[in-house]
């Protein structure tokens, strides 16, 4: 529980912010409170979100999610062996509380020696917790606050991007695929049609990241 | 947007979300993962985000924006310094807000 804190206070504003950005986008409280609840990925409901708002098919909004989240198939793999010993129903329920900051969490407090199914379980219940709690709270305030757009919340999106980008640039490779990327989606976007360039864009770089850095 | 399309989208987005988490922690833990996509998988994340924020700061609403009238870029620029130094995801984006806010009163 007590791991799980640093988490909730990151969750509650930034599902408060989600919250008000899927009502704004004409999402209803319950279906804002579902999708936090059901998806629990913070990027991934945000490009959900941005896709729906702009009246995408549904397999793209599927497409664009999963590739954005597909780095929990890593992420699983990485936290396995914690869990080879546990029955599938608790490898089954932590799963369902799979994110970045879970993550590292978790495998901070494993390397330390301290991890078990309850540890785990209980970061991830007080993460969904913040995570759902902050949600409903956005939606819930966004009408009393009016348009969200007065107050700069367009570019709370852009920001959260533009942070988990830094953060992503582990050594060079990362910083010449994430180049690569943002070059091919420029490009890309003048011929593809909706946001289908950032699912292009994206598989192109990373594949050429994965043949020329061996 | 109609009712139906966001629950369908959003079942469907938890759906795939829960697979992709729950797959490998229950079997991928008995099979080893080929070294390649290892990689791949390792390279997704900045890819996405890289993707991401070109279109975002570039086309803000799908629509180009040339860079000396563009608040969206200026800010993104701060934004990534202040992540950079203090590695506050809350803090960033909320600075990267104060400065979009104050770009785009500059910019009128």
């Amino acid at each position: 529980m007590r791991l799980g804190l640093p988490i909730f206070l990151g969750y509650v504003p930034v599902g408060m912010a989600f919250g008000m950005l899927a009502r704004s986008a004409g999402f209803t409280l319950a279906q804002a409170a579902a999708c936090s609840g059901l998806v629990l990925a913070g990027a991934g409901q945000f490009v959900g979100l941005s896709l729906m708002r702009s009246g995408a098919d549904l397999a793209a909004v599927w497409i664009a999610t999963s590739v954005i989240n597909l780095r929990y198939v890593l992420f699983g793999a990485a936290v396995s062996p914690y869990l080879r010993d546990a029955p599938l129903s608790a490898q089954a329920s932590l799963a369902f509380s799979l994110t970045d900051e879970t993550f590292a969490v978790n495998v901070a407090d494993h390397q330390a020696g301290t991890a078990d199914v309850a540890s785990m379980s209980g970061v991830g219940a007080v993460s969904w917790i913040g995570w759902v709690g902050g949600t409903v709270l956005g939606a819930g305030l966004g009408s009393l606050v009016g348009d969200p757009a007065r107050w700069g919340v367009g570019f709370a999106m852009p920001a959260m991007f533009t942070a988990l980008l830094v953060g992503q640039m582990k050594d060079r490779s990362h910083v010449i695929v994430a180049a690569l990327a943002a070059s091919l989606a420029l490009a890309s976007s003048l011929v593809l049609p909706g946001k289908w360039f950032i699912v292009a864009a994206a598989v192109a770089a990373a594949t050429v990241g994965a043949v020329v850095y061996r | 947007m109609s009712g139906g399309y966001v629950w369908v989208a959003v079942i469907g987005m938890a759906v795939a979300t829960y697979a992709m988490r729950v797959v490998p922690i229950t079997v991928l833990s008995r099979v080893r993962i080929p070294e390649l996509l290892k990689r791949w998988l390792s390279f997704v994340p900045v890819a996405v985000m890289a993707a991401l924020v070109a279109g975002e700061v570039f086309r803000p609403d799908g629509h180009w924006l040339g860079p000396a009238h563009n608040p969206y870029l200026l800010a993104a620029v701060p934004t990534a310094a202040v992540f950079y130094f203090t590695k506050s995801l809350l803090g960033s984006t909320l600075a990267g807000i104060a400065c979009f806010l104050a770009f785009r009163a500059l910019l009128g």
